[in-house]
């Protein structure tokens, strides 16, 4: 892991707790119980990146947009682990004020063209607007049919948040993002494991042999 | 600023220079090896880290302090591209790299003679620069045997002696010895992917990697774990420069390794030698070393912008480029890809040597009739994950949701959440000819974090010949995933004609001084005490992955330099 996320991730520690409470409350009870009941050995391991979701990089405001936009990218369902219940918000949060410092200014006018575009089409801001209007705003992106973007383009920005929400899903949890390893039991990833056997090589089953991996597990393991 | 003397200087320690290095150095020669990035250690890799690895690229060079950028044509203009296939560490691309280890075909050595014979010259692409090589199949067979026993790729024979053996590659050409290792083992893929073949009548195969299937020279077996393509080995099974050559190496006391030396001059004076090269050490100090023999191994993109920094007054078109065809003829692989996804099976692609895991060459190079195909050549056709490694990231990232299923919302999480284990990709490697006018230059509008023009390439692979070939290797494709059984099987679309994967060409070999920048031995026509080594050397691609054929040519350069050039320097010819 990066240096640089380490830091952040101590410094949330102190910062997130003032946003916990609301966060939590957003997750719906029947998607917290089938991560939990899947997490054997998550515990200490994610408690400094869990809970607040940003802190680091974006305001209030924005971490909304940026929360929803996700989550409307990768919904969460009963059984099926969205984008909120990885904590893609904090993977993202955590990025630009780490390895993505650079591209502060991309999600800043990124960010503001947003808003601007969906205040004059709806008269609020994406984080305002219902999943309908919001499914609707991103395709708009996607697809560069929208007029209040210049720098960075639509589709570039919808590109951009598409590729670090799947990154936030996907990557190993220690970036603050694929919370519980929720990513991993949505596809049914056993993550970081060292070792296959040829039977498992050769089966046709779904592999789920306990516990899923994460890197700080494994070097946990490791040390003893 | 300091100057050292030595024998040789290698710039680039990779799949060229890494052999280089320890051969000379065992015939006790003194070697000093510039590596722009750093050292790296079989412990480095226990982090099984797809962001970091994978999509970040970290061990790759780093777009923004090494940009290369890329241009459809000459009248648009170029853009970094956003990740380059090299390597940026000491062992270069085998640290990272599928570690497919190939020997190219008998034919893949002589594609203008082997395609005028049988079809005619009418049926070579008349824009294009298709040459033979100046050596053959034969001559190379002895390196690339040794290559495969020193360094270890498994597989199994399918040639041996001219005698052909199902289960190995019945169109290979013919070996005298049979691998040294087994075949890795097979998977879920591969058991799919062989079936279906067989059923169409075509000669599936394990692909053979670099990768020790059971212990071999101190280093255990392959573990399976499938962090494979773009991570280094957390146990060292992969072959790599890394833990094969350099340790060589080291061994024989004549070897030194300088990290973090940019390379930025290859000087030379008014007799038309060479006298070593100036560097950037890795805080920014100015530092030369003077050698009697310059050998250039980084990728092919530093092998021409070196060559065309260090231009002089005797040599104003760049070093060893009387024939003007420095930086011309680049080649990449063109990506055919299809998908098969299942409902009754999980196949679970993310397990085992991740890249190319099982193979056909029955529609490759010219193994097949290509009369009135209105193309010549073809491809590798491999099943393995859409990234080359399976890991979920890699595969959202890569993978081309099929028609009707777009890239998010809920419609792409249950496609993905249901079919991730559940499908594979096939890849059709498809061999791109080489055409004067496919080139790499110096860029005058981009630099890197040393204050050096990036280098530009001026690429389009969109021609009727190659668009022909790569249409005909889909539909083959398809057919092997419907064969396979798979109730969803789709295409990829094609790209924008940028250069795909393994880049090559722009200092090729050839007879003739005229038409290419070196000789057989890798040696500039120009001036004899500098190799030019690598990928950029071949004049044309073959369909299969280059670096076993790199790693053969280096031997033999290595051969050459200890027992003639020594005794004699001067052109090897």
């Amino acid at each position: 892991m990066p240096k640089h996320d380490e830091g952040r991730r101590a410094f949330l520690v102190g910062t997130a707790v003032a946003g916990a409470a609301a966060t939590t409350a957003l997750v719906p009870g029947a998607r917290a119980q089938t991560n939990s009941q899947n997490m054997p050995m998550q515990g200490d391991v994610m408690a400094p990146a869990m809970g607040g979701g940003h802190g680091a990089f974006f305001n209030d405001d924005d971490a909304r947009t940026i929360k929803a936009f996700a989550e409307r990218l990768m919904p969460g369902a009963p059984g099926k682990p969205g984008a909120t219940d990885a904590d893609v918000l904090n993977y993202i949060d955590l990025a630009l004020s780490g390895s993505y410092t650079d591209q502060q200014e991309f999600y800043r006018h990124g960010l503001a063209q947003l808003d601007a575009h969906c205040l004059a089409t709806y008269g609020k801001e994406f984080r305002n607007l219902s999943a309908a209007q919001q499914d609707e705003t991103i395709a708009a992106l996607e697809h560069g049919k929208t007029k209040a973007f210049s720098w960075p383009s639509a589709q570039a920005f919808f590109n951009i948040v598409h590729k670090h929400t799947m990154e936030g899903m996907f990557s190993d949890p220690v970036y603050g993002g694929n919370k519980n390893f929720s990513g991993w039991i949505l596809v049914g990833f056993p993550g970081a494991q060292m070792q296959f056997t040829e039977q498992d090589m050769l089966s046709k089953e779904a592999f789920t042999r306990e516990p899923i991996v994460g890197m700080q597990a494994a070097l946990k393991s490791k040390r003893g | 600023m300091t100057i050292e003397k030595t024998d040789v200087v290698i710039v680039g320690v990779g799949a060229a220079g890494g052999i280089l290095a320890a051969e000379l150095g065992k015939a006790g020669i003194k070697v000093i090896g510039l590596e722009r990035g750093p050292r790296l250690k079989t412990v480095d890799f226990e982090a099984h880290d797809e962001l970091r690895f994978f999509q970040r690229q970290d061990l790759r060079p780093d777009p923004k302090r090494m940009p290369v950028t890329w241009r459809p044509n000459p009248g648009a203009t170029a853009h970094p591209i956003p990740s380059q296939n090299n390597g940026n560490e000491a062992g270069g691309g085998t640290v990272h790299y599928g570690a497919l280890s190939w020997r190219f075909h008998e034919d893949d050595f002589r594609v203008r003679s082997a395609t005028m014979e049988r079809y005619g010259k009418a049926t070579l692409p008349e824009d294009s620069s298709v040459i033979d090589w100046p050596l053959s199949y034969k001559d190379l067979e002895p390196y690339y045997e040794r290559a495969e026993y020193e360094l270890g790729v498994s597989g199994k024979a399918g040639n041996l002696k001219g005698q052909k053996f199902e289960g190995g590659n019945v169109f290979e050409a013919p070996r005298q010895r049979e691998y040294p290792l087994k075949p890795l083992l097979i998977d879920q893929v591969g058991v799919n992917f062989t079936g279906a073949a067989k059923k169409l009548g075509l000669h599936p195969f394990s692909s053979p990697h670099a990768i020790v299937s059971e212990p071999y020279n101190d280093r255990p077996g392959c573990t399976y774990c499938g962090f494979c393509q773009a991570f280094g080995c957390h146990v060292g099974a992969k072959s790599s420069i890394l833990v094969t050559k350099l340790p060589e190496a080291d061994a024989t006391g004549n070897f030194k390794l300088i990290t973090g030396a940019m390379c930025y001059r290859v000087n030379s004076d008014n007799s038309g030698k060479v006298t070593g090269v100036s560097y950037y050490g890795p805080g920014g100090d100015d530092n030369t070393i003077e050698a009697e023999i310059v050998i250039l191994s980084p990728f092919i993109y530093d092998n021409v912008r070196l060559l065309l920094l260090s231009k002089t007054e005797k040599f104003p078109n760049g070093l060893a480029n009387s024939s003007g065809h420095l930086g011309r003829h680049i080649m990449a692989h063109i990506g055919a890809r299809a998908f098969a996804a299942f409902d009754d099976r999980h196949v679970n692609v993310y397990m085992g040597p991740s890249a190319q895991k099982n193979s056909i060459d029955d529609y490759n190079a010219d193994n097949f009739d290509h009369t009135n195909l209105g193309f010549i050549r073809g491809a590798q056709i491999s099943a393995g994950p859409a990234g080359l490694e399976g890991g979920p990231l890699g595969t959202a990232m890569s993978m081309t949701p099929p028609p009707g299923v777009p890239r998010w919302g809920a419609a792409f999480r249950d496609f993905y959440a249901k079919y991730y284990t559940r499908h594979t990709a096939l890849t059709g490697q498809t061999e791109n000819l080489p055409y004067p006018d496919q080139m790499i230059d110096l860029d005058p509008h981009v630099r890197d974090a040393w204050g050096l023009p990036a280098p530009r390439m001026t690429y389009d692979w969109r021609r009727p010949n190659e668009r022909a070939r790569v249409e005909f290797i889909q539909g083959k494709m398809v057919q092997i995933g419907q064969a396979m059984g798979a109730p969803l099987v789709w295409t990829a679309p094609f790209g924008p004609g940028s250069p795909g994967a393994h880049h090559q060409g722009g200092t090729r070999m050839g007879s003739n001084p005229k038409e290419s920048v070196v000789n057989k031995y890798s040696q500039s026509w120009d001036i004899p005490n500098l190799f030019i080594m690598g990928s950029s050397t071949h004049p044309t691609m073959s369909g299969f992955n280059p670096t076993l054929t790199i790693q053969a040519l280096a031997y033999m350069t290595a051969d050459a330099i200890v027992n003639r050039y020594r005794k004699n320097p001067g052109s090897l010819l």
